[in-house]
């Protein structure tokens, strides 16, 4: 395990001791020499690192835009939180197919929705966190503020806060149980925040997290997208038939969402006719719409999954085809 | 190629169409419906943007009793009015719909069907 600090400012040497207990003989920054002081936004491995994870942590954690907004998520979240939070995404991101397929289902909806109240808290915490710091008068406001946030994350979303927390070890609550804890986290004058990283591959989903944290709720459709897009490119730099790869997942991504919207479109159009021709009340029309949705999201997953195995086959014909006729 | 092979290469060329003719059908007919100040607060609930192309698609090809009693239900704020429309579209508009709206339907709910076939193991043999 590897154990990160950053800071959002300078700090020397009794700063950091007298914050966090941390002497800077015990850092070590990218470039490898023991730092006096510690530079803003800039990742620093505590400890030694026998095994060498930690200086490709590093390494991987250092462009700017990275560790500027790892930093920031860091210190507003805390950083168990962030760790956690990221591999939700990562999670979201294997699942994301599916639910892109269905791209108009309940379910993707909401996910979409949960990454946003997510993000509003965020922004509330910061704001709260500049007025504090600067004591602006409208510290207060900008309190209350971060609280409805909270109180609004916590009301539509509980299951999947549930989720996120579960991996989460923290006594005193974290920001995400707790608003009065978010706050103060916000307010105190910390301005560094260690990670603890276990893995490369815990390392890298941080690493995407900070670059997907700000469009996050614009949609799952770049993520899922950007997944093919990788896997197409992977094939390309493998040398592989990359042409093959960027039909078969082109075709199963529009496929996918054709099936998706047809079953949305026609199981709405059924549940209407339902509702004049029976006395279902508003309960059967949820669990009809939850239905749908369900229906929707397994026949675009399993639409996905058929073309993915089976449109190979069709571009290997088609090319015999043309090669044939040439 | 097997059948299943078959089947998906369909499925891929109705999608491409659907696609072609979804572009056409919004770029032709619902732009103009978006800024009619008569239909653009009818165009049904747009769950993610561009479900009202959809809704006018389908408000356009309806049979007029299926339309009519969809709308009369308590959750007609969800579907586009097909009088209206109708009354503010032009006879190529209608016929653009329908063609759209049945070729999306068929492939698409062919795909479920599909689906569950294959999920039953009609296409192992």
């Amino acid at each position: 395990m590897s154990e990160i600090l950053l800071c959002n400012q300078s700090l020397n040497s009794q700063a950091l001791q007298r914050q966090c207990g941390i002497n800077t003989d015990q850092l070590s920054a990218l470039s490898c020499e023991a730092p006096t002081m510690t530079a803003p936004n800039t990742p620093y491995l505590i400890g030694d690192d026998p095994s060498g994870i930690g200086r490709g942590v590093l390494g991987q954690f250092a462009p700017a835009h990275v560790a500027r907004e790892l930093t920031n998520l860091s210190l507003s979240f805390g950083g168990d939180n962030v760790v956690a939070l990221a591999e939700i995404n990562a999670k979201l991101k294997e699942y994301s197919i599916g639910l892109m397929g269905a791209s108009t289902s309940v379910y993707a909806h909401r996910i979409g929705g949960f990454a946003g109240s997510v993000k509003d808290y965020q922004a509330a915490l910061m704001e709260y966190r500049q007025a504090a710091r600067s004591g602006s008068p409208l510290k207060i406001a900008k309190k209350q503020q971060a609280h409805a946030a909270f109180r609004k994350m916590q009301s539509q979303f509980r299951n999947e806060l549930d989720v996120v927390n579960s991996q989460v070890r923290a006594r005193r609550g974290t920001p995400l149980t707790s608003a009065e804890r978010a706050t103060n986290i916000a307010r105190s004058s910390r301005n560094a925040a260690k990670l603890n990283v276990t893995s490369q591959v815990q390392a890298n989903n941080l690493v995407k997290f900070s670059q997907h944290a700000k469009f996050l709720g614009n949609g799952l459709a770049v993520i899922d997208f950007g997944g093919r897009v990788g896997s197409i490119h992977n094939r390309f730099q493998a040398g592989g038939n990359w042409e093959r790869e960027l039909f078969v997942e082109s075709s199963s991504f529009a496929v996918s969402a054709l099936t998706g919207t047809a079953v949305v479109n026609v199981g709405t159009a059924a549940l209407g006719l339902l509702v004049v021709a029976t006395p279902i009340g508003w309960v059967g029309l949820v669990v009809g719409g939850v239905a749908v949705a369900g229906t929707a999201a397994a026949a675009s997953i399993g639409m996905n999954s058929v073309v993915k195995n089976n449109s190979g086959g069709v571009y290997d014909s088609i090319m015999k085809w043309i090669s044939g006729v040439l | 190629m097997t059948t299943i092979q078959y089947l998906v290469g369909f499925l891929i060329i109705a999608t491409v169409i659907t696609g072609i003719l979804f572009v056409l059908f919004g770029q032709i007919t619902v732009r103009k419906l978006r800024k009619n100040p008569k239909t653009k607060d009818l165009l049904g609930l747009e769950y993610v943007s561009g479900w009202d192309i959809i809704n006018t698609a389908q408000a356009l090809a309806f049979p007029g009793f299926l339309s009519k009693k969809l709308e009369k239900s308590p959750l007609s704020f969800m579907y586009a009015n097909s009088k209206i429309l109708i009354e503010n579209t032009n006879r190529f508009d209608r016929f653009l719909g329908s063609v759209f709206y049945w070729i999306m339907v068929f492939s698409g709910l062919s795909g479920a069907l599909i689906v569950l076939l294959n999920s039953l193991g009609a296409f192992t043999g």
